[in-house]
C-alpha cells in the first residue's frame, strides 16, 4: 500500500547483482533496466549481446545456467521502439532461484544478431525458430534453417505484416536431413513422422551402421498450428481454450499456467478457494500425464498391459473433470481471476474415489514394471544425460530431475499456495530412463500427498476475482441491476485491458516450466504471447542422446522424455 | 454373430439379399459375405497427431473398448490397414506425408476424420494448418468435437461399418478446390493502418472529425408554446 508520504521508487534493479556485474563490465553498453511485477529486465545494445550472455552465465555471482527461452518480438509501427525488432532470452540460475530476461533491440534494415549457440546448446533451435518467424538472421549460426513452417514457406509469418491465414502449399517433405557420404555402406532410415513411437509428429533421421545409429537429425513443426499468431488476434480471455491444446495430456495446468501469468500482468490475485481448486486439478492432471508418458512408452516396448491397466485412472479422472466443467480432455474450466464455475458439491467425495483409484493402478502399475527384469534391461543405463549438459539444453521438470537437478518451481517458487502443502521432490542419480521412470511414479504419489491436504483445507468462497475489469459479473445480477448489465457487456466487447509492460509467468507443468512471455501494449490482445515449452528443449537433445547407441534404445528414450507436439511445435 | 451362425441360418437381417423363411433358407452372394466381413473386422491405422489422438486411445482402451466393433486391431503400417483415423490437426507441413500414407493403403479403404481440425481447420484459421484434410484425401465420415467423445466415435465407426455393407466409399478429395488456400480476407496489419492513416488525413483535410468519432447531431429546440397533451 502506498504510504502518506510520497516515496519515489527506487531505480529498477538496484541491488540486484546482475545489474552491477553487467554494468562493471559493459558499461554504456547496458542500455536499460527495468522491473515490472518483479521481473527483472535488462536490455543491452547488439555488439555487446554474447559478452552479456557469457557473463550471466559465467559470473560466479550470476551463475545463470539453466537455458530457458529465446525468441524475437516484432514492435512494427511502435512509436515509443528505436527498433523495429527485439531478440528476448530467459535464463534462470539453479543456485541463486533467479529468472532473468535479457533484451536487445535489432534493427529492420540490419536484422542480425550473433549467436548464443556456442554457450547454451539449447539455444540452437530457438535461434531457428526467431530466424524462421521473424527473419532474424543469426551470425555464426551452425544450421539456420527453417523450423517450424515448411521449406516452401515464403515470408516470416510472426511479423506483424504478414497476414494470419496466409498459406503455402508443401509438395513434398525435406528429404534429406542427415547427407550420407558418397561411398558409405551405411543405411539410412527414416522414423516418422508417421510411426508410433514418434507419437504421429516427430521426425528423425537415422544413419544406422548394422544396428547402431551413427548420426541423427531431428525436424519438427509437423503440429505447427499457429498458437502464437492466434493469440496476438485473441483476448486474453478467448486464449484460454488455445492454451488446454498446448500440452493436450494435462490441458488444465496450461490453463493455470496462463491465468497465473495474466494475473500477474494485472496484478490481481485469485481467490484461495479457486487456488485450491485449481492446485488439485493441477495434480490430478500432472497424474493423467505421468500415466500417459509411462503406459504408452511401455507400449511401444512392446508391453500393452500397463496400458490398459494405468489408463483406467485416467477415465476416473476424466469423469471428474467432466463433473466440474463438463469436458473430459480440453477443459477450459481456468478464467482469469479464477475459476469458471464452482466444482459440485460432491467434489471432495468425487476426489477420494478418484485417488483411490489412482492408488490401485499405481500399485499394479508398480508391480507390472519397477522390478520387471526385462523393463529395466530396456531402461537401465539408457539414454544417460548428465547434470550440466541437462542445464545447457534447458531440461527441466521430471527430465531434468532425473539428471539429478531438485528444480522444481513448486517449490522454489511457489504458486498458487502450494507452499501450504508438505510434499517431496525427487531427484535421479544417474539421469537415464530409469530414473526418469522412477521420477514420475514418485511425483505420482506426491501430488496424491498434495491433493489430500488441499481437499482437507478446501476454503470456502468464492471461485472468482470480484475485480470488475477481470471477471464477468454473476448472471442474476446481470439480469437485474443495470449496472452488471453494462460492466458485462464492456467486459466482453473491450475485454480485459491489462497494463502496458511485459511478464514472463511460470509454472511446474507435468513436462517441467511452462512459461508464458507476454508483451501487452495496454489493448485488450497481447501484443506478443511467447510460449516457454518445456518439451521443445528436452527433445532438441533427443538426437544426441541416440547417436551411438542402438535403434531400439531410441525408442525407449523419447517414451520416456514424454514429448507433446502440441507444446512442442505450439 | 459368428460364420457358423451364418451357415446355419440363424441370420435374418432384412436388409440382405434373399433371407427366406424366417431366416431358415439364405441366399446370398459371396460380395454381400465379404463386405459383412470387412465390416465386422475392420483394420484401422490411426494417423494421431494431436490432441484427438489421446481421446483415440481412450476410445481404443478398457472403458469404452473398441472390440466390441470389431476394430481392435490397430495397425500402425498403413498397407495393412482397411480404415484410416485421421485423428488432430494436420498443419501443411504434414499434409504431403498424409497423401502419402493415403496411397500406400490398399483398396477398399476408407477414412475418417476424427476432430474439427481434421474436418476444416477448426479454430486454427492460421498460415500453417490445413483447412481440412478433404483438400487431399477423400473422407468417408467426419466426426466433428474438439476432440470428439468416444461415444461420438463409436458413432463414426458404426456409420463407417454402414457403408462398408452398402458399399459405399468416398472417391475424391471433397474440398481439393480449396487447396492452397491464400487466405484473402485475413487482417494484413500495416496494409490497414495505412489506410486508416490515409482516411484519417483525407477526414482532416476536409475538416470532419477522425475515423471511429461520430459527429454529435445537433437537435434544434422546438418552438417554445408547443405542448403535447
Amino acid at each position: 500500500m502506498a504510504s502518506a508520504t510520497e516515496v519515489a521508487p527506487p531505480p529498477a534493479g538496484v541491488g540486484s547483482p546482475a545489474v552491477r556485474v553487467l554494468r562493471e563490465n559493459l558499461g554504456d553498453q547496458v542500455l536499460e533496466v527495468e522491473e515490472f511485477r518483479g521481473d527483472l529486465a535488462i536490455t543491452v545494445a547488439r555488439k555487446a549481446w554474447v559478452k552479456a550472455v557469457q557473463l550471466l552465465r559465467d559470473h560466479p555471482e550470476l551463475d545463470f545456467k539453466l537455458f530457458l527461452d529465446l525468441c524475437g518480438v516484432d514492435f512494427l509501427d511502435k512509436d515509443d521502439r528505436a527498433e523495429r525488432f527485439a531478440v528476448v532470452l530467459h535464463l534462470y540460475s539453479v543456485s541463486k532461484k533467479h529468472h532473468i530476461r535479457l533484451k536487445t533491440p535489432v534493427p529492420e534494415a540490419d536484422a542480425t544478431l550473433d549467436t548464443i549457440t556456442g554457450l547454451f546448446k539449447g539455444a540452437n533451435w530457438f535461434e531457428r525458430e526467431a530466424w524462421d518467424l521473424y527473419g532474424i538472421v543469426f551470425t555464426g549460426h551452425p544450421r539456420l534453417e527453417r523450423l517450424l513452417t515448411h521449406d516452401e514457406f515464403v515470408g516470416h509469418p510472426m511479423r506483424k505484416d504478414y497476414p494470419t491465414a496466409r498459406r503455402h502449399v508443401l509438395k513434398s517433405p525435406r528429404e534429406m536431413l542427415l547427407r550420407v557420404p558418397a561411398d558409405s555402406e551405411h543405411v539410412l532410415i527414416n522414423i516418422g513422422p508417421s510411426h508410433p513411437t514418434m507419437h504421429g509428429t516427430f521426425r528423425v533421421q537415422a544413419l544406422l551402421d548394422g544396428e547402431t545409429i551413427e548420426d541423427a537429425e531431428a525436424e519438427i513443426g509437423y503440429m505447427h498450428r499457429n498458437f502464437e499468431k492466434m493469440a496476438e488476434e485473441r483476448t486474453y480471455w478467448q486464449i484460454v481454450p488455445y492454451t488446454d491444446r498446448l500440452n493436450y495430456c494435462s490441458s488444465f495446468m496450461n490453463g493455470h499456467g496462463w491465468a497465473l501469468a495474466v494475473e500477474k500482468l494485472l496484478g490481481v490475485p485469485a481467490p484461495p478457494r479457486a487456488e485450491a481448486i485449481r492446485v488439485i486439478l493441477s495434480e490430478l492432471s500432472r497424474i493423467m500425464d505421468h500415466i500417459i508418458a509411462i503406459s504408452t512408452n511401455v507400449v511401444d516396448l512392446g508391453a500393452i498391459t500397463p496400458f490398459f491397466v494405468m489408463f483406467r485412472a485416467r477415465e476416473d479422472i476424466y469423469d471428474l473433470l467432466e463433473a466440474c466443467c463438463g469436458a473430459r480432455l480440453t477443459v477450459s474450466y481456468v478464467r482469469i481471476g479464477g475459476v469458471a464455475q464452482d466444482v459440485p458439491e460432491d467434489f471432495e467425495a468425487r476426489c477420494r474415489k478418484v485417488l483411490a483409484s489412482v492408488r490401485d493402478v499405481w500399485d499394479q502399475g508398480n508391480k507390472l514394471l519397477t522390478r520387471n527384469p526385462i523393463f529395466q534391461n530396456r531402461f537401465k543405463d539408457v539414454g544417460v544425460m548428465g547434470r550440466e549438459d541437462a542445464l545447457s539444453w534447458g531440461w527441466v521438470g521430471p527430465c531434468l530431475r532425473g539428471s539429478g537437478v531438485a528444480y522444481d518451481i513448486r517449490k522454489d517458487h511457489p504458486y498458487s499456495g502450494y507452499d501450504q502443502y508438505d510434499f517431496d521432490v525427487p531427484v535421479g542419480t544417474v539421469g537415464d530412463c530409469y530414473d526418469r521412470y522412477l521420477v514420475r511414479m514418485e511425483e505420482m504419489l506426491q501430488s496424491m500427498r498434495i491433493v489430500e491436504q488441499a481437499l482437507a483445507k478446501l476454503p470456502k468462497g468464492p471461485v472468482i476475482t470480484d475485480d470488475k475489469r477481470v471477471a464477468l459479473p454473476p448472471k442474476s445480477e446481470v439480469y437485474s441491476n443495470i449496472e452488471a448489465l453494462m460492466n458485462h457487456f464492456k467486459l466482453i466487447y473491450e475485454g480485459i485491458l491489462p497494463p502496458p509492460g511485459e511478464v514472463y509467468g511460470y509454472t511446474e507443468a507435468a513436462n517441467g516450466e511452462l512459461g508464458f512471455y507476454v508483451v501487452s501494449d495496454g489493448a485488450k490482445t497481447p501484443w506478443r504471447l511467447k510460449v516457454r515449452p518445456p518439451c521443445c528443449n528436452v527433445y532438441q537433445a533427443f538426437p544426441e542422446m541416440i547417436k551411438g547407441g542402438m535403434l531400439a534404445d531410441a525408442v525407449a528414450i523419447i517414451g520416456g522424455l514424454n514429448v507433446v507436439a502440441g507444446e512442442l511445435d505450439r | 454373430m459368428g460364420l457358423l451362425d451364418l451357415f446355419k441360418g440363424k441370420f435374418v437381417d432384412p436388409t440382405w439379399p434373399g433371407v427366406h423363411a424366417g431366416g431358415n433358407v439364405i441366399t446370398t452372394t459371396v460380395d454381400a459375405v465379404v463386405k459383412w466381413g470387412r465390416k465386422s473386422s475392420i483394420w484401422p491405422m490411426p494417423f494421431g497427431t494431436a490432441c484427438c489422438a489421446i481421446e483415440f486411445m481412450a476410445f481404443t482402451a478398457s472403458h469404452y473398448d473398441v472390440a466390441r466393433f470389431g476394430a481392435e486391431v490397430l495397425r500402425f503400417s498403413p498397407r495393412q490397414a482397411d480404415l484410416m483415423f485421421v485423428a488432430g490437426t494436420i498443419p501443411d507441413k504434414l499434409a504431403p506425408i498424409l497423401k502419402t500414407i493415403y496411397d500406400q493403403m490398399p483398396e477398399p479403404k476408407w477414412v475418417l476424420s476424427m476432430g474439427v481440425c481434421a474436418c476444416s481447420g477448426g479454430f486454427y484459421r492460421s498460415y500453417h494448418v490445413m483447412q481440412g484434410i478433404d483438400e487431399i484425401i477423400p473422407v468417408d465420415v467426419y466426426v466433428p468435437g474438439c476432440p470428439p467423445s468416444p461415444e461420438a466415435l463409436i458413432a463414426g465407426i458404426m456409420k463407417i461399418q454402414e457403408r462398408i455393407q452398402k458399399g459405399e466409399q468416398a472417391k475424391a478429395p471433397q474440398g481439393a478446390h480449396r487447396v492452397g488456400a491464400p487466405g484473402d480476407g485475413a487482417i494484413d496489419r500495416r496494409a490497414r493502418r495505412k489506410a486508416w492513416a490515409e482516411d484519417d488525413a483525407r477526414r482532416l483535410a476536409e475538416g470532419a472529425p477522425p475515423r471511429g468519432v461520430i459527429p454529435l447531431r445537433v437537435i434544434p429546440d422546438e418552438p417554445s408554446g408547443g405542448h403535447h397533451g
